[in-house]
């Protein structure tokens, strides 16, 4: 079987967890002044930052009538994994990772409002540990609040995989570097947790249909307890920006 | 050239809440519901669906009558008619100038819509049109009033007034435009001897004070006054007022006179401009200007 | 629900990477003890006793045990006993034994799964209160020790938590570290080392047997016979700056005193000599070696020691013989092999090995010298006070270490398993030996199967193809209960367009995978056991008999459930169509290969079946004729059956097994079954079909073989497999019939071993089957008896629909280890069948002796390797130096006028020599060629009995059964004579 070693016989993982945990998240809204939305956020040692400039006038060729059009930006820091790398912009992977923010998010922002508008989304990774795709969503989806930009609702991603406890099938939530590399089925999902709906399904392996289910639903619920998460720190920062005046004023 | 840097780590961050805090409204988070469809309406930040009215961006429930609206923490501009704002010259097209206003989409100022010199009457020539770069280029920035708004949210401007058009010498800064009150005035002379645009949009220009009355239409004079070095002093002021607006927008306070003025009399007791970089500084001047305000809500 | 506190574990690793991991560290870990009052257990959640009874007389009051490391890793053995209970394993110590040696970890895994142990593995490592952090400059390794005495102060004081003192729990830690015993006492952790604690255990007789030898650090050098062992970071960088090379030791069957070393940078195995040379290593280790320079380079040398029987304590010797002989003679380079010499041992293999204890010659001693059945295994030193009951049973002993001052390693005793001679025990440790899971099937595979009278559903015929009207039949060799194929032939209309007739023929194999369905208990045990392995006397099956020998069974009859492969061929063989489906199927009749003979060569029968059978045969020869022409082999093993007693099942007549044209016709219809679902698999899944290749085999196989063929005479053309064929075919001696059949056998043994492998593991060209010449090949014919044929059925359903996939079969990763454990299972299947039939083989010789012909296999420098064909019997004929004399190069041996060289017929003499019981041997004695004071001579007994002394090696040879001649046939004696 592959990756027994990945739950331990008392159904820990490698580093600690249980197979239904999140790795601790920690985020912050609001982290620089300049765009008009940031968020840096920590998953485990996956270290994102995010931010948000828009809605602003569309160039000319980009600008349609139908709504706004959703710039991402995804890039790696060259100290961001284990050895540095010179990661030119828009390499391949960057790419596809851009591609894969931006449906994740444009599902979740309310486009129809803004109509010959872009926004322009930059997630930048600082440390890679596994699921920085994920991280990179949360974090943007904080940066896009913060920026006071109409969303839907949240959008969470996360990742899940499947390993074997005493020849069951288990799936890990939350798959870090360590349990990437050991070469199961990583499946992330980006999702709106709170209307039910997948924004972005995307799979590393081939995984037997008999599994999916277990493990998407794994995933998902992964996405609805990061939801939780992000809510709490929106509604810090909310408490933390909010001033007596502007009860005062209203 | 060696300049003094300090680099805090992030756990030394000075929490900049000067808020007392107690009483938190209501938020409301993307995605929530707010209530049943039947008996409100839609507004800003809120959305329909499921028979059920959710809001769409972070922020707090304002209702007028029948009308729900989130308003968020922070956004761009949505402007309105009569606001006044600060904007900068992008582009300049046929018999009208794109102005970048903080808005989601670039604001428009009509060539009809400006004074020209020699009279509000005066019929709009073709020469006009080719010398509109004369009057206003790209990079300029100006101050104006809203006229109208477009159907897709842009805004139309006018500088009709001899209080609008071009800004000569002075500084910028941007803040969020919810920080901004909504006031009758936004021109303001500050008694320190500056002069302080608080435009809606977030914007605010700060520029020295024009010391004489100008005779309306004695042009030259105005272009030649705008040319003349402004003092030492008058700079240090504006520094000094530029840094405790920013003072007071990382305590997230709101801008008005009143509170510029507190803050500026407030940060007199740090003698060099700079020091009030330091972020306890920062929030030291928020919170003392909190505190006069306060007082005077109370009085 | 989890701490938030990360903590950051570094390692270093090669060009220094920093790899920061983290770590949470729980409050939700339960201590797993009743006495507790603290963790939230639920009631299933209690593993450890709240009152645990003491056993040992050391400590009088309830405690648990803490185990150390170094207690897992030695003492496996005691722990598998019963006599332990209540025993806290920690996280730290079970990562460290799996990281140091896996076989060992799986065994306490199972100690810990058994519930009646009492086992609880506690998750130190994340627990808040027992993590430490390694401090700056500690070693692993005394982190380790702190950790687990971190654990052992926790579960002390956390026991004592809202407990009344003295009733509840001590902790008793055990370690053979010295050092940490001192530093844990320090601290007041009550600890005792294993040796103290078990000898002081009442009521468990035989539990210091188990207990392991003290290890002796490599750096003592009293006394030392060996040289010392690199340690780890000497042998890794030595690796690294490529003086060293690793490999697994493989030692020589036939001398104790040498063994080879792979290593990819040689092409021919790196060469160990010596004790010296082999330094400690015992066969299957992986190790660090070190290679001589080209000048000291030698051959394998080509004598057959044995280790002697007596007990020299701890001396080396024997070297001289070994080396003398084994120095380059001439300049012939090619047989001049890359020499070496064990440096380090990375990772012991060692497993338990059976075996007979030789008593020690004092009385009442407790060192006794184990002799393990498996040849290339050293003599192993045991303690044991049960030596008289044991001497006179196999059994059963695990190797703890190998000192440097001692010749032999040190083990200790597992189990016994019989009495020896005695058929059960014998067979035991053939299956022990060959690790051949032989269990009765567990209660959970009983319950998957279906009841005894269990018929085919109507639904389920309703879903297949019904074939019942046709008349299908099976041939197989006479007393085969488990009967997996049959096949029919039919004309059908039409002709093609070359106007040949047109035949539909179908082989149809027992659809086991209707039964055996995936991921159930049944099909995991298959799986492991892999094959049905074939003793003389006994059949492991694969699947429980219910479905080996009846409802799978295609007998004759009964309707069955099947899996057909089904062709339109012409007349002249050429396939024309193939089509796959399940059926149910009613065969006509299930023959032997001798019935179906005799039906097709009765030309007055000519019902259907015999119809059937003709075309069948017909069709059969013409493929036959295309295989070969397409250069596959034909080769040949010398195969031969037993004729058992019905009542003692001893085996009481051999005869080489008979080869008829139904044997070939069957066989010809199975490869055109197997090649044409391989093809329709690889097609569907090129990542995971399950096939079976043949590596051609690498010219240097064939150096041995080419030089004695030249010595006959021929010369074979071995570069390809057409080639080979032809040549093969071409040598024949005529007054020799057999001699075709013996280059068969020998070109046989050149050959690479056919393997299983996913296709997704290699690429296409390399697929290919050099012993059939065809280009793609799996097993689809049996899955009564083979696992593999279980998988290809269940991709070739999911190919054509009639089953679902499921998740294991399409991953290529889990697929490449089913193929691993398939080869391996195969590989040890095939030894067992071996082993036993060698093991008859002496049954069958205990009570005669034969005079046989025979036929020289290879010359050895002291031997010479014969083959009796009769009884595809094989055995080294030792020849005494004084009267031979060994020419190297052309590997024959000479005396007088008389020169013995590979393929030379003789005549020997056969007898069994039983003084030594473990290694019973055949001994071969020449009769002729005569060569005089050698030779056995029939009439003159006198001769024989010189003869036999003067000759060295052939130690003794048991003259008293002489009076029966070998006419004589085997009287029914009670084994134990």
């Amino acid at each position: 079987m592959p990756g027994p070693d990945l739950l331990s016989s008392q159904g820990l993982r490698l580093d600690g967890r249980r197979p239904n945990e999140l790795r601790r998240i920690r985020c912050k809204l609001g982290v620089f002044t300049q765009p008009d939305g940031s968020a840096y956020l920590e998953q485990g040692n996956t270290k994102v930052l995010a931010a948000v400039y828009g809605p602003h006038q569309a160039s000319k060729s980009k600008s349609t009538t139908e709504g706004v059009v959703v710039n991402c930006q995804y890039s790696m820091a060259t100290f961001s994994t284990g050895e540095r790398k010179n990661r030119p912009r828009g390499d391949r992977k960057s790419q596809e990772m851009s591609l894969h923010l931006r449906q994740a998010l444009t599902a979740a922002i309310k486009t129809e409002l803004y109509p010959r508008s872009q926004i322009d989304i930059y997630v930048e990774v600082l440390q890679a540990d596994g699921g920085a795709y994920c991280a990179g969503v949360n974090a943007a989806s904080l940066a896009l609040i913060d920026a006071g930009i109409p969303l839907r609702a949240y959008a969470c991603a996360c990742s899940a995989s499947m390993a074997w406890r005493n020849g069951e099938p288990e799936p890990l939530l939350d798959v870090g570097h360590v349990e990437e590399a050991a070469g199961g089925v990583v499946l992330t999902v980006a999702s709106l947790p709170n209307t039910g709906s997948i924004a972005l399904l995307e799979m590393s392996h081939r995984l037997h249909m008999d599994y999916f289910k277990v493990v998407l639903s794994r995933a998902m619920q992964g996405c609805r307890d990061i939801e939780i998460i992000l809510d709490k720190a929106v509604r810090d920062h909310l408490a933390e920006g909010w001033t007596k005046q502007d009860v005062v004023t209203i | 050239m060696t300049g003094h840097v300090s680099i805090r780590l992030a756990s030394e961050r000075v929490n900049a809440c000067v808020a007392s805090g107690s009483e938190l409204p209501r938020f409301y988070t993307p995605g929530e519901v707010i209530s049943g469809m039947q008996d409100f309406m839609r507004g800003h930040g809120t959305y329909a669906e499921d028979d059920c009215l959710k809001a769409s961006v972070a922020g707090v429930m304002q209702k007028v009558n029948k009308l729900i609206c989130i308003r968020p923490l922070k956004s761009r501009y949505v402007g309105e008619i009569g606001d006044v704002i600060v904007g900068r010259v992008l582009e300049v097209q046929q018999r009208r100038w794109k102005v970048e206003s903080n808005s989601r989409l670039d604001s428009v100022l009509q060539l009809s819509a400006v004074n020209l010199p020699g009279g509000e009457l005066r019929r709009r020539s073709a020469e006009d049109e080719q010398m509109m770069r004369k009057h206003l280029q790209e990079g300029d920035l100006i101050s104006a009033e809203v006229q109208s708004v477009f159907s897709d949210g842009s805004l139309s401007l006018h500088t009709r007034s001899l209080k609008y058009g071009k800004l000569p010498q002075g500084t910028l800064i941007k803040v969020f435009p919810s920080l901004v009150k909504r006031r009758k005035n936004h021109f303001h002379n500050l008694p320190c001897g500056i002069s302080v645009i608080i435009g809606n949009n977030g914007y605010i220009w700060i520029s020295p004070q024009k010391h004489d009355l100008m005779v309306e239409g004695n042009v030259d004079e105005i272009q030649n006054y705008d040319m003349q070095p402004v003092t030492r002093s008058d700079r240090e002021t504006m520094a000094r007022i530029k840094n405790c607006i920013a003072a007071l927008v990382a305590s997230k306070m709101m801008l008005d006179d009143t509170s510029i003025m507190f803050a500026y009399e407030e940060s007199l007791k740090y003698e060099l401009v700079k020091d009030l970089l330091d972020p306890e500084a920062m929030l030291d001047i928020a919170f003392l200007t909190q505190h006069r305000i306060n007082n005077i809500m109370e009085e | 629900m989890w701490t938030t506190k990360t903590f950051l574990t570094k390692t270093k690793r090669g060009n220094i990477l920093k790899i920061v991991r983290e770590h949470y560290l729980r409050d939700d870990l339960l201590c797993g003890s009743s006495a507790c009052n603290i963790c939230p257990h639920k009631d299933e959640e209690y593993v450890l006793d709240s009152k645990p009874d003491s056993v040992c007389a050391l400590f009088d009051y309830p405690h648990y045990l803490l185990l150390d490391t170094n207690v897992v890793l030695h003492q496996i053995d005691v722990l598998e006993e019963d006599a332990l209970k209540n025993v806290i394993m920690l996280q730290t110590v079970l990562e460290e034994v799996k990281h140091q040696n896996t076989a060992i970890f799986q065994r306490i895994l199972e100690v810990i799964n058994n519930k009646k142990r009492k086992f609880y593995s506690f998750v130190n490592e994340h627990h808040k209160d027992t993590y430490v952090e390694r401090n700056p400059g500690e070693k692993q390794n005394d982190r380790n020790d702190r950790a687990i005495r971190k654990a052992a102060s926790w579960y002390a004081l956390h026991l004592s938590v809202n407990n009344v003192a003295g009733q509840f729990p001590q902790i008793v830690l055990l370690t053979d570290d010295e050092n940490n015993r001192k530093i844990a006492q320090e601290e007041g952790i009550v600890c005792c080392s294993v040796k103290d604690y078990i000898e002081n255990v009442n009521g468990f007789v035989g539990l210091i047997d188990k207990l392991s030898k003290n290890v002796i650090p490599e750096t003592c050098s009293k006394d030392a016979l060996y040289p010392a062992h690199f340690t780890p970071t000497q042998i890794h960088t030595g690796i690294r700056n490529g003086k060293l090379y690793q490999g697994t030791f493989h030692a020589s069957r036939d001398n104790f005193l040498e063994g080879t070393v792979s290593v990819n940078r040689f092409e021919k195995p790196i060469l160990l000599q010596g004790h010296i040379g082999i330094n400690r290593a015992v066969d299957g280790d992986l190790v660090a070696i070190e290679v001589f320079p080209e000048e000291e380079w030698r051959k394998p040398s080509d004598i057959v020691l044995e280790d002697k029987a007596d007990d020299p304590g701890d001396l080396l010797e024997e070297e001289s013989a070994l080396l003398s002989s084994a120095k380059p003679l001439d300049s012939s380079k090619d047989e001049i092999t890359p020499t070496g010499k064990v440096v380090g041992i990375i990772r012991r293999k060692w497993r338990q090995y059976c075996g007979i204890l030789m008593p020690s010659k004092f009385p009442g001693a407790t060192r006794h010298l184990f002799t393990p059945a498996e040849k290339r295994i050293p003599r192993v030193r045991i303690e044991t006070r049960q030596s008289d009951v044991l001497a006179s049973q196999r059994i059963l002993v695990a190797l703890d270490s190998w000192p440097r001052n001692s010749r032999y390693p040190l083990g200790h005793f597992v189990r016994a398993l019989g009495p020896i001679g005695d058929k059960d025990a014998e067979n035991e440790v053939i299956l022990l030996e060959h690790d051949v899971p032989h269990a009765r099937f567990s209660e959970a595979v009983l319950a998957c199967l279906p009841p005894n009278d269990w018929t085919i559903p109507e639904e389920e015929i309703k879903k297949r193809v019904d074939l019942r009207s046709i008349c299908i039949c099976s041939v197989d060799p006479p007393g085969c209960t488990d009967i997996d194929d049959a096949l029919h032939a039919r004309p059908i209309d039409g002709v093609t367009a070359d106007g040949l007739k047109k035949y539909e023929v179908g082989v149809h194999i027992a659809d086991v995978t209707y039964f055996v369905r995936p991921n159930t208990a049944l099909d995991k045990e298959a799986a492991s056991r892999s094959t049905t392995v074939y003793l003389v006397d006994r059949r492991i099956d694969m699947v429980p008999d219910l479905l080996s020998s009846n409802l799978c069974s295609l007998r004759g009859g009964e309707e069955r459930l099947a899996f057909s492969c089904v062709w339109e061929i012409d007349e002249n063989a050429n396939v024309l169509s193939t089509k796959f489906h399940k059926s149910v199927i009613k065969s006509a009749a299930a023959m032997t290969y001798e019935e179906a003979q005799i039906t097709i060569d009765n030309s007055s029968r000519k019902d259907e079946i015999a119809r059937s059978l003709r075309t069948l045969n017909a069709l059969a020869k013409k493929l036959k004729q295309k295989r070969l022409d397409n250069g596959a082999l034909l080769l040949a093993s010398p195969e031969i059956r037993f004729q058992v007693d019905s009542e003692t099942h001893d085996p009481v007549e051999v005869q080489a097994k008979k080869i008829m044209d139904t044997n070939s016709m069957v066989e010809e219809f199975m490869l055109l079954a197997n090649v044409s679902v391989a093809e329709k698999l690889a097609e569907e899944f090129p990542q995971c079909a399950l096939l079976r290749r043949h590596p051609s085999p690498p010219p240097a196989n064939f150096t041995t073989f080419l030089k004695a063929t030249r010595q006959q005479g021929f010369e074979i053309d071995v570069s390809t497999n057409k080639s080979f064929s032809k040549s093969l075919d071409e040598a024949v001696l005529p007054g020799r019939p057999f001699f075709n059949t013996m280059l068969r056998i020998m070109a046989t043994r050149c050959m690479q071993q056919a393997v299983y492998f996913s296709s997704g593991t290699l690429s296409h060209p390399d697929y290919y089957h050099y012993g059939l010449a065809c280009p793609i090949y799996t097993h689809f014919t049996s899955p009564i008896r083979r696992y593999a044929d279980v998988i290809v059925h269940r991709l070739l359903a999911a190919c054509i629909g009639e089953d679902v996939t499921h998740a294991s079969l399409l991953d290529t990763k889990q697929a490449d280890s089913i193929c691993d454990n398939l080869n391996y299972r195969h590989r040890q299947a095939q030894y067992a069948g071996r082993a036993s039939v060698a093991l008859n083989t002496h049954i069958l010789f205990k009570n005669r002796i034969e005079i046989e012909s025979a036929v020289v296999l290879s010359v050895k420098r002291n031997a010479l390797q014969v083959l009796i064909p009769k009884y595809g019997l094989e055995g080294p004929l030792y020849l005494p130096s004084d009267k031979f004399t060994y020419n190297e190069e052309e590997h024959y041996q000479i005396c007088s006028d008389v020169t013995l060289k590979t393929f030379d017929e003789l005549t020997v003499r056969l007898t069994l020599d039983s003084t030594n019981l473990q290694h019973r041997k055949l001994v071969f004695q020449l009769v002729k060629p005569h060569v005089p004071g050698f030779s056995y001579v029939p009439e003159d007994s006198g001769m024989e009995v010189e003869s036999v002394a003067s000759a060295e090696e052939v130690k003794e040879t048991p003259i008293k059964k002489r009076k029966e001649t070998k006419q004589s046939k085997p009287k029914k004696k009670s084994k134990n004579q």
